[in-house]
């Protein structure tokens, strides 16, 4: 048991030096740089040049920036973040975290219901591909994977966009809810959904296939292994074979997958929330780049940073207590 | 010699003979053979696209904006689109209608003469009437332009001075009058031309049209003959003078913007599509490219150092492995991509800076795993030095590793410059096919239902990142047989 956790212990510190150096990189490219090489001071961008001199001092230093960016800055940063406080918006002037909450619902909604549906169909087909090995249905899946692999998302989004937005009209092409939002919860939830359709499809279209091919050459991988012999020599079915020993020990990298899928449910997605003009977080960071509002993008990169390492955290632990033989590594 | 041969075992096979080798093996994958033809395909038209291009892939107004591609006349629904038009009408090509008897006409093979010699008291209006016809059996064109060259000169005769009117007489027979040009006969050389365009709201307003409205289709609104007028008139008002007022008129450009244009139609600049299709081979060839082999150099490197190294080096590299891996790529692109500019180049460097991570990684493992093989140790004691042997034994062992992963490592570059480009944060000199898909966007190609413009850019896209895919998947299985089919 000691050696369980002194693994999950020597896991956390890595963890946390990994998140501290994520830290100081994404300052460096997104402050630092910016600042002192191409010489771009934000404010520049959002001061109105109409204001007096102290009008604009005042401004620069409700934000912070009249200090030097590097290291003043950064460790007001750093001990901000410990705070729990990600800045505010230079534009809005809101708190980050606030406006972060209030996108957060829509693209939890999208990219939750996607990527479990995404887990879902592509862990299946995945199995029933490598159960089948070399027959048709493996052949189908394989060439499909690689197919929508190569789909740009764009791309497939655009295509809903154009069919089924524009030409059939079936599906609304912009928005999270209608304009007014209806009254009626049961009619505005409706609504959600309906708007929901097509970027939800776009996301698990061109999510799925590279997921199950992942899934397959996993399984595979594992197929040639003397243990799996041994289970087939024994007799058992192809069936307990699959999923009591394959399944067990490719469940490390599943996991590990997983767990690096998971922060995406919240920093969302950019593309195809730009294009169905969906009110999450993906677009809120996309416009906040456009803008060099950078406390947004700091923040949504912290927090998909921080999730991505809490969650392989707990994947860890969970291999740890599963598998003891990580915990030598 | 020999012996040196015989040391080393087999001699190593040359390249022609290990390439003619790799062939026969992809023959016998069907998906190697197609990802490799179209590999092909893409190679040669990013290599010569630029030069079969039928135009620059920004030249502006080559037809009417959102032309539709020209072989859609196939379709009854296209059948009567105009394609360009234009009239050059010259010298002989004007019927003269009618003419007064003071002024006399040279004609020769650049421009016709108009010479009003005035000898007695002959004051008063002396005009002259050209005309010429031509069929339009189209719809209505959305616009159109015209323009006139000349050049006037007189001798002697201070106040008079000459207007050239050109009218536009429709199927009807109803006038309108395009242009009316006061000339006072110092227009000595070829300079300005006369200019009409039917956008012009000044026109607009003085033909009594709506200003918001299109001119053209109010004028030219029915299939049939049309007829170019163009009148000239001298106006003598010079009392007691012997004079001469010489009008010389050059080609008369009438000009109609195709509504059906090349092979897939224009923008909304009226620049080709097609151009810019094939203009975007080049580009993507050449971010796919570049960006895999930095990104491959760099995880190449730092892999097989870390694994070779081991000990802290190693836990260092790992580390920073590591955290560029648990970032997301495509927002910090952006941000990056915005805060630092729109150069293809640095955007080049950025994706493959941000792409080496899991190759690193499986560079590493295979590199630690050799280190501890026995021919590396046999080597490293006959006293190889570390550089020798990750050079000679190390890398050669990792070749197929690295062809794969280029062949695989592209199209996500391809794929990451094209999201950019679709943003709007694209290079605005590159035209790449993200870039198509942007302007279609921007430009309000979805709502007017304008596939031609934005399948032909998004299937290019997906079957170039498909020929790389199905390529290095076929060299993944030739080269490493353990994911064969087998039962």
């Amino acid at each position: 048991m000691a050696s369980l956790w002194r693994y999950i212990a020597k896991r956390c510190v890595d963890r946390l030096l990994v998140l501290l150096m994520a830290l100081i990189l994404s300052f460096i490219l997104l402050r630092v740089i910016p600042y002192y090489v191409l010489g771009i001071d934000p404010s520049f961008f959002f001061l109105n040049p109409h204001m007096t001199e102290e009008q604009q001092k005042l401004i620069r230093k409700r934000f912070g920036l009249d200090e030097p960016v590097f290291p003043n800055q950064f460790v007001r940063y750093v001990f901000n973040l410990f705070k729990g406080d990600l800045g505010y918006s230079l534009y809005t002037g809101r708190p980050v975290i606030s406006e972060l909450l209030e996108r957060l619902p829509n693209t939890v909604l999208l990219l939750g219901t996607a990527t479990v549906l995404q887990i879902i169909v592509g862990l299946t087909i995945g199995i029933v591909a490598t159960m089948k090995r070399g027959s048709k249905v493996d052949a189908t899946v394989v060439s499909l994977g690689l197919f929508l692999n190569a789909f740009p998302a764009f791309f497939v989004g655009l295509l809903f966009l154009l069919l089924f937005g524009y030409y059939l009209g079936w599906f609304p092409i912009a928005g999270t809810v209608s304009r007014p939002p209806p009254k009626d919860p049961l009619a505005y939830i409706l609504d959600l959904l309906y708007h929901l359709v097509l970027p939800l499809s776009t996301l698990i279209i061109v999510g799925f296939g590279g997921f199950a091919l992942l899934i397959r050459s996993l399984l595979v991988s594992q197929l040639g292994q003397d243990y799996i012999i041994t289970a087939r020599a024994k007799g058992l079915p192809e069936r307990v074979v699959m999923f009591k020993h394959v399944l067990k020990n490719v469940l490390g990298p599943i996991l590990t997958i997983l767990a690096l899928t998971f922060p995406g449910i919240v920093s969302g997605a950019v593309i195809t929330e730009t294009i169905f003009s969906w009110y999450g977080v993906g677009r809120w960071l996309f416009d906040a780049s456009m803008q060099f509002d950078f406390p947004i993008v700091q923040g949504v990169l912290f927090i998909y940073i921080i999730l991505t390492l809490i969650s392989l955290l707990i994947v860890d632990i969970i291999l740890g207590v599963v598998d003891p033989r990580v915990r030598l590594e | 010699m020999n012996l040196s041969n015989s040391l080393r075992g087999k001699k190593r096979p040359s390249l022609i003979v290990s390439l003619l080798d790799f062939f026969k093996q992809l023959k016998r994958h069907k998906v190697g053979i197609c990802g490799f033809l179209l590999l092909l395909f893409y190679f040669i038209l990013g290599i010569i696209g630029p030069y079969i291009a039928p135009h620059a892939p920004f030249e502006m107004r080559l037809a009417e904006a959102y032309a539709v591609p020209d072989w859609f006349v196939i379709f009854p629904q296209y059948r009567d689109y105009p394609p360009n038009i234009v009239h050059r009408v010259s010298t002989s090509m004007w019927e003269l209608v009618e003419k007064s008897n003071e002024l006399t006409l040279k004609i020769d093979k650049s421009a016709i003469s108009v010479i009003y010699m005035k000898a007695s008291e002959t004051n008063g209006k002396k005009s002259l009437f050209f005309s010429y016809s031509f069929e339009y059996p189209y719809r209505p064109p959305k616009t159109f332009y015209l323009t006139l060259k000349f050049k006037a000169t007189k001798v002697n005769l201070p106040s008079s001075y000459a207007r050239i009117n050109i009218y536009l007489v429709n199927t009807e027979g109803k006038r309108f009058l395009l242009l009316s040009k006061r000339v006072v006969g110092n227009e000595s050389k070829w300079v300005t031309p006369l200019d009409v365009d039917s956008r012009d709201i000044t026109l607009k307003l003085r033909l009594g049209v709506d200003p918001f409205a299109d001119l053209a289709p109010l004028i030219l609104n029915s299939k049939g003959t049309y007829k170019i007028l163009l009148e000239l008139e001298v106006f003598d008002r010079d009392v007691n003078t012997n004079g001469v007022f010489n009008i010389t008129l050059g080609e008369l450009l009438f000009r109609i913007p195709g509504m059906r244009y090349g092979l897939l139609g224009t923008d909304n600049n009226g620049s080709d599509l097609f151009s810019q299709l094939l203009y975007g081979a080049r580009v993507s060839m050449i971010v796919g490219l570049l960006a895999s082999s930095i990104s491959v150099f760099l995880g190449l490197v730092i892999g097989v150092i870390a694994g070779y190294e081991g000990g802290f080096v190693d836990q260092f590299l790992l580390f920073i492995t590591d955290t560029l891996y648990f970032m997301p790529i495509l927002p910090l692109l952006i941000a990056l991509s915005v805060f630092y500019g729109k150069n293809i180049y640095l955007q080049i460097l950025l994706i493959a800076s941000l792409s080496w991570m899991a190759f690193a990684r499986t560079v590493r493992s295979y590199t630690l795993s050799l280190r501890e093989s026995l021919f590396v140790e046999a080597v490293r004691a006959i006293g190889a030095s570390d550089i020798y042997i990750i050079i000679k034994h190390i890398i050669p062992q990792l070749i197929p590793l690295i062809y794969v992963q280029l062949a695989l490592s592209v199209p996500g570059a391809v794929l990451l410059e094209a999201s950019l480009s679709f943003l709007g944060l694209g290079d605005p000199r590159v035209p790449s096919w993200g870039r198509m898909l942007y302007s279609a966007e921007l430009a309000g190609a979805f709502p007017r239902l304008i596939w031609w413009w934005i399948l032909p850019p998004g299937l290019m896209l997906t079957f170039f990142a498909l020929s790389f895919i199905l390529f290095g998947y076929a060299l993944d299985e030739i080269f490493n047989p353990r994911l064969r089919v087998r039962r």
